[in-house]
């Protein structure tokens, strides 16, 4: 509930509000109701005899429930209640909200109640980006219900907004004349319902409205389930285990069910703006959650291998075998003025989803789905060879064909300004960026085993292997910066080296791209005091021209990163610096209540002594939620080998004891423990040896 | 009288087994609402086999519902079929699953790689 702002969510469907549960949206910010990248109310304000109210508690209970307790008056001055008034509101096809009026005098009161509703159906492209309306409104009231609608051609969308009590509707909103007897209490069921002219299922009522709440005891008992059957992480930090039991609870609220993938689910990218399918965020995250929901994965795999590119659309930047980039369902996709239905601008997606795909197999053992998935991944490695190389220089890079309103930056850095030179120039399209040919060579080596283990195509198998060989020797040559031992950050549109020291260069050791011998020096990088802020690594190196500790990829410190980064020097044995990025970024998190945000400021640690949040920074946001399970991943140096879980522990100094319990796999559940050396004050949440010390094994 | 969607099904029936759908097997109709009713052409796919069947055949799986207008500009590759449904230019029954497979097939038109960028509304 930071910043005053109340978020619940069910699947692509959310309400933003403030605290008293009351929604008045401008054009550009991002509250309201929302449903398929679409508004269906910007305007939700309760009045009691022409008073805003005063919330004195706010409560989300669950991430698709919140109860607002409120009185009147406003806030500034001393109330006197002698009324109280509760709204619980659940979400679900648009929400379900109870209003309850509670008299605490001895005398009777009459009283007006009121609700203002009103939506500008606004795509969420259109909040973002402030644009027009091209449609037309027009309120109703039809059989008791207040319906607001919004058409567009063929185009329809409409909020259909209902009371079980008696109510004076008009265009504008609901009345309620009540008398309160003495101590005497009132209460209505509102339902809001988002109704779509485009799914076939056009929702009649809200999910919760009219059974007596017994969809949402479902809802509760599966976040019961799906917290119960998660791994149990015991430890002597209690903000470790804080952490932990957030990130599966917010795991659990951003899983969506796109309307193909048959009530599965997969990871949404985070709320308010990316609560659909991304290619890349879905990708990172199920990856994340491996040793946790494994059954993420799975899900993502299938439903980004349905709607893998076919064909040649420079509309949608598509080619055959690319994986999309993000989906949406709002007024400019369904225009074609946007392009993502799907779109596909993205550059590391397909060689990921490959990476996935073993990386599942290898937790798993589910050798049915990578034979299923034989042909969307000969089709992703393929086009890494062929639409993904535009220069044809055996790299893969990017450079839009929409140029329109397609993405510049196709890497998950994907601001305007992410991929400098030292001096501060932007360099021209297309861009190598140095993470995409570690991608792009680690899908070469876990194509090779699938090939040979699951698809019997020992010459697919021989080929890649081969090719992942050169790619790695070509990749050291021509990136590596040989006077400041690291790797340039991309190669630029005439194949010149972008030199600027970045986060980047961590990915690389996760795909396993860097030979041995220069390891060392990447993470003596990586760990020094140009990118090591003390709670993490920052995307861009203090001292490059366009470094800004608030820059959004240029300086932050971004969770997702350092979780893929810790991860990689592990795989070279650099265990202790893993263990401290590990600390430092689980460490930061008891600032956020558990929930890391998208990015936090890059400034030194002795200097801010707590991370400093992003401005606008997304939350929750799916793989900083991912972050800390992987990171529990990698201090207890978890890795599937043949049947078996290798269980390889080193942990920070301050941390004396983790026990992650029942991690399911191939090999069953398998129980995974850990001991430290704790120097200080154990019963401190907070442990500033974390971020300092030696660590131990 | 020779269409889009006419040279579409045409095509589709001359195919036989199609690799991009391989792994699907259902039946997709199309429907074009603004005729005399009688005009739904089904195709039925089995493991990439594709056949197309005549009208007046049992319920599809899914059902493609349009003007003659979208479904011709959809199987000219003029309209993309997932906007069009997201517009409601065109209604889907059944199986969603389908369609998703199904719209590889609906080629991109020559023309709109070259301007469909450039008419698209600039990012304010």
């Amino acid at each position: 509930m930071s910043d005053g702002v109340v978020k619940i969510l069910d699947g692509n469907t959310f309400v933003v509000s403030d605290r008293t549960g009351d929604i008045e949206a401008s054009a550009t910010d991002p509250t309201g109701l929302f449903s398929f990248d679409t508004r269906f109310l910007s305007k939700w304000v309760l009045t009691v005899d022409g008073h805003r109210l005063n919330a004195l508690s706010t409560d989300d209970l669950n991430y698709f429930e919140a109860h607002f307790f409120l009185v009147p008056g406003t806030g500034t001055v001393y109330v006197d209640a002698k009324m109280s008034i509760i709204r619980e509101r659940a979400v679900g096809d648009g929400f379900h909200e109870t209003l309850k009026l509670i008299n605490h005098d001895e005398k009777a009161i009459d009283t007006v109640v009121r609700i203002e509703a009103a939506s500008d159906f606004a795509d969420l492209f259109e909040v973002k980006d402030a644009l027009e309306k091209q449609g037309t409104y027009s309120n109703a009231v039809e059989d008791g219900e207040l319906v607001l609608r919004y058409e567009r051609d063929t185009f329809g969308r409409a909020t259909r907004i209902s009371s079980s009590e008696p109510a004076e509707i008009d265009e504008g909103g609901l009345t309620f004349d009540l008398h309160l007897p003495p101590h005497g209490e009132w209460s209505t069921d509102l339902d809001v319902v988002t109704a779509l002219r485009a799914f076939g299922e056009i929702h009649r009522r809200t999910k919760y409205g009219g059974n007596g709440g017994k969809g949402k005891s479902q809802m509760e008992a599966d976040v019961e389930n799906w917290l119960e059957t998660a791994p149990r992480l015991e430890s002597d930090w209690d903000s470790l285990r804080t952490t932990y039991r957030q990130s599966l609870i917010d795991l659990a609220a951003l899983r969506y069910s796109p309307p193909i993938a048959g009530g599965k689910s997969l990871p949404a990218a985070g709320l308010p703006w990316f609560m659909t399918m991304f290619g890349r965020d879905s990708i990172f995250t199920s990856l994340q959650a491996l040793p946790f929901k494994p059954e993420l994965a799975a899900t993502t795999l299938r439903v980004l291998g349905d709607w893998q590119g076919t064909r040649s659309d420079d509309f949608r930047d598509e080619d055959p075998g690319r994986i999309l980039h993000e989906m949406r369902y709002g007024e400019l996709p369904a225009f074609e003025e946007r392009p993502h239905s799907p779109y596909f601008g993205t550059a590391d997606a397909t060689p990921l989803y490959v990476v996935l795909l073993d990386e599942y197999e290898r937790w798993t053992g589910d050798g049915a789905l990578v034979r299923e998935l034989e042909y969307e991944a000969r089709a992703a490695l393929n086009w890494i060879d062929t639409h993904g190389d535009l220069m044809g220089n055996g790299y893969i890079s990017y450079k839009r064909r929409n140029e329109a309103t397609g993405l510049e930056n196709q890497c998950w850095k994907d601001s305007w300004d992410s991929i400098s030179f030292r001096d501060g120039r932007l360099p021209g399209f297309p861009r190598a960026t140095c993470e995409l040919q570690g991608y792009a060579y680690d899908a070469k080596v876990r194509g090779a085993r699938l090939a040979r283990l699951f698809w019997q195509d020992d010459d697919l198998a021989d080929r890649l292997e081969r090719e992942a060989a050169d790619l790695k020797e070509r990749f050291d040559r021509d990136f590596w910066i040989e006077d400041d031992e690291y790797y340039a950050l991309a190669l630029d549109e005439h194949g010149a080296q972008v030199d600027a020291l970045s986060s980047n260069i961590g990915h690389l050791l996760w795909s396993g791209i860097v030979p041995d011998s220069k390891a060392p020096a990447v993470a003596r990088h990586l760990m020094g005091a140009r990118l090591f802020s003390g709670w993490g690594v920052r995307t861009l190196a203090e001292g490059e021209a366009r470094y800004n500790p608030i820059g959004y990829h240029v300086g932050t410190v971004w969770p997702f990163d350092n979780s893929f980064i810790a991860w990689g020097l592990r795989r070279y044995g650099f265990k202790e610096e893993a263990a401290q990025i590990a600390a430092g970024i689980l460490d930061s998190a008891y600032y956020f209540q558990g929930r890391l945000p998208e990015a936090f400021g890059g400034y030194e640690r002795s200097i801010t002594r707590y991370p400093v949040e992003y401005p606008t920074a997304c939350s929750p946001q799916a793989w900083s939620t991912g972050t800390p399970l992987l990171l529990l991943r990698t201090m207890l140096g978890l890795e599937p080998i043949g049947e078996h879980l290798v269980v390889d522990p080193t942990l920070a100094g301050g941390i004396g004891q983790l026990e992650l319990l029942d991690i399911p796999g191939r090999w069953g559940r398998i129980d995974a423990f850990a001991r430290g050396r704790v120097h200080a004050d154990t019963a401190g949440r907070l442990r500033p040896q974390l971020a300092a010390s030696a660590p131990s094994s | 009288m020779s269409d889009a969607l006419t040279d579409f099904l045409a095509d589709l029936a001359t195919r036989g087994h199609e690799p991009l759908l391989a792994k699907t097997s259902g039946s997709v109709c199309l429907e074009v609402s603004d005729g005399n009713g009688d005009e739904r052409k089904t195709v039925s796919i089995d493991k990439g086999q594709v056949a197309v069947l005549g009208s007046g055949d049992a319920a599809a799986d899914c059902t493609l519902r349009g003007s003659r207008d979208t479904l011709n500009r959809v199987a000219a590759g003029e309209v993309n079929a997932m906007a069009a449904v997201l517009r409601g230019a065109i209604t889907i029954e059944g199986n969603w699953e389908l369609l998703v497979r199904f719209q590889r097939l609906f080629p991109i038109a020559a023309e709109r790689n070259a301007t469909a960028a450039a008419q698209a509304t600039p990012v304010a």
